[in-house]
């Protein structure tokens, strides 16, 4: 018993050994960003016009929670789950495809049955995708699939398409909690590192909220989990980069506060500290973010409006550095009732494609040119 | 962070809910002789491997994913130790019981947000985790060739092994030898124990 005892030791010790000796050094990637120029100057949107709803599947009456992906061909994607109402069976997650200035037809990516199927276990409800094309030009898709119980009981799919996301596979359910996996979403869409990886920002959400962001390697698998900050008020976090190894989050706040929520890190996402809220309100909302690649950053997030409902006015903000924010236009004023929110955002070329759930019907889409306005001598 | 392929998890999942079938069975039916005993065993560990939603580890799994590594092996010895008839042990040990209680107890309160330590975060690191898992390891060793509760050692053992060798069940040192089940499990057993050391006291406090 004793050498069965020892060879059990001593096979566990050799197997971690090797992936000890295979990982080397930590090396932590850096952020993918350009250098901004300078100054740091905020852009400038100008509508484009083509502004619409993106289509849903054929008699689906309920859509939400929309993400952008852009392929390396230059195609938007647009994912979001739609069903007869929020929760039901035969929610899905569809995926749209923008080209040439149109949405194609809404295309099935998953459904509870197809992810039961390749889980070897089963899902309840469908819920939040969030996207990410990676250097090698496979599209990685997070989405939301819960177990037993409401959407505290969620957890986080990771699938993966290597034919430009006509079909997609389940890679794992990213392990996130010990209990049972369970409590972990997503929302926003992830931030490219160096290193051809990138930082997934997630949420934990059973009475307590705090937000995660996951880092992951070149070729899809997790590398680490980190929680940012200490709040226990915030989650849904948007990353936005601001150099190499400083990155910050901007996150939907469901404390007294009632102020958009922020953290930063200096180290590229590894160790994050809380930061003084936004001067910009937030009644349980979700925002969205995104540096652009010439410099400047963009913020989607509800405004109150007195009198209002909570999210009826959806608006995009500009910032030269991500801490002073200035309101740029309206994508959506609605009258009290009216629903525009969750929003994304990507940059495709010189305009910014933003989607955003509209009355829970369907998926809005707006277009914008962006443009840097001239200092003044 | 390493972690296991999706059909690996997949075949644990069926395996292990298949074990802890078993001995939950085992324990919940009056069964006499080896051959009856037997015939439960196979029953729990094939239902396992039925198709989609006929197969009750396609439920357990929806609700509490995969059973951790020494949850399954406790499940194995408990099984073992009925066949060789003595079905009154106590599987769980009350030392590991508590350690397990004390520790999920800080483990979960730092998951749901009451604590801020990234404790199970550190159960993928790279470098520490496979320390801890390898000095586990000689512990257990040394509790499993001590001889007493000898059952327990070589369930901490080999959930470790399982770990080290195929990442099961999660990738997660914690998740090897801990499980929302398991924590429920040696509360139970801490709690009855601590109920019986209040009655002895109470006795013997009359008594005198």
């Amino acid at each position: 018993m004793l050498v069965l005892a020892l060879a059990c030791v001593m096979l566990g010790a050799a197997c971690e050994w090797r992936r000890v000796a295979a990982a080397g050094p930590a090396r932590e990637p850096l952020l993918a960003v350009k250098a901004p120029p300078q100054p740091a100057r905020a852009p400038r949107l100008v509508p484009h016009g083509g502004a619409g709803l993106i289509p849903m599947p054929e008699g689906v009456p309920a859509a939400h929670a929309s993400a952008l992906t852009v392929l390396p061909s230059g195609e938007l994607l647009a994912f979001w789950w739609a069903g007869s109402r929020e929760s039901a069976p035969d929610v899905s997650l569809y995926v749209a495809r923008h080209a040439g200035g149109q949405w194609s037809a809404a295309q099935k990516v998953a459904d509870r049955a197809s992810l039961g199927r390749q889980l070897g276990f089963g899902v309840r409800r469908i819920g939040n995708p969030s996207a990410w094309t990676a250097p090698d030009g496979r599209v990685h898709v997070f989405m939301v699939a819960t177990g037993l119980g409401g959407w505290a009981a969620a957890r986080v799919v990771q699938l993966v398409s290597d034919d430009a996301a006509h079909g997609f596979s389940v890679q794992r359910m990213l392990p996130l909690t010990p209990l049972a996996n369970t409590s972990v979403l997503v929302r926003s869409n992830p931030v490219g590192l160096g290193d051809g990886g990138w930082l997934l920002p997630a949420y934990f959400e059973l009475r307590n909220k705090y937000p995660l962001v996951v880092s992951f390697d070149a070729d899809g698998a997790p590398r680490w989990i980190s929680r940012i900050g200490r709040s226990t008020t915030a989650l849904q976090p948007a990353l936005l980069p601001l150099s190499g190894t400083e990155l910050r989050a901007v996150m939907r706040d469901i404390g007294p506060a009632h102020r958009i929520q922020q953290a930063v890190s200096h180290d590229a996402g590894r160790h994050w500290q809380d930061l003084p809220a936004l001067d910009i309100p937030n009644r349980d909302d979700s925002v969205a973010a995104l540096r652009l690649a010439n410099g400047g950053y963009v913020m989607l997030h509800n405004d109150t409006l007195p009198g209002g409902s909570p999210r009826q006015w959806l608006r995009l903000s500009t910032s030269a550095d991500a801490q002073a924010w200035t309101p740029a236009l309206d994508v959506q004023r609605g009258v009290a009732g009216d629903e525009f929110s969750y929003p994304s955002v990507q940059q495709l070329g010189a305009q910014l494609h933003v989607t955003y759930t509209a009355q829970r019907k369907a998926i809005g889409h707006q277009v914008y040119d962006i443009d840097y306005p001239e200092a003044a001598p | 962070m390493t972690l296991p392929e999706l059909a690996l998890q997949v075949a644990w999942a069926r395996l292990a809910w298949g074990v802890v079938a078993a001995a939950v069975l085992l324990a919940a039916l009056p069964l006499r002789g080896a051959r009856a005993r037997a015939v439960a065993v196979a029953l729990g560990l094939a239902v396992m491997w039925l198709p989609g939603p006929a197969s009750p580890a396609f439920w357990l799994g929806l609700a509490f994913q995969q059973p951790s590594g020494l949850l399954a092996m406790l499940c194995a010895a408990s099984v073992g130790l009925r066949f060789v008839d003595r079905p009154g042990l106590q599987v769980l040990p009350l030392p590991l019981a508590a350690l397990l209680l004390a520790g999920g107890a800080l483990l979960y309160a730092d998951a749901a947000g009451a604590l801020s330590l990234g404790l199970y975060a550190w159960g993928f690191d790279a470098v520490q985790a496979p320390l801890a898992g390898v000095l586990l390891s000689v512990l257990a060793l040394a509790a499993a060739v001590r001889g007493r509760q000898a059952w327990a050692g070589w369930a901490v053992l080999l959930a470790l092994t399982l770990h080290a060798v195929a990442r099961l069940p999660t990738g997660n040192l914690f998740d090897a030898l801990l499980d929302p089940l398991l924590w429920l499990w040696a509360l139970g057993r801490c709690g009855s124990a601590a109920v019986l050391w209040l009655r002895r006291r109470r006795t013997s406090v009359t008594m005198s």
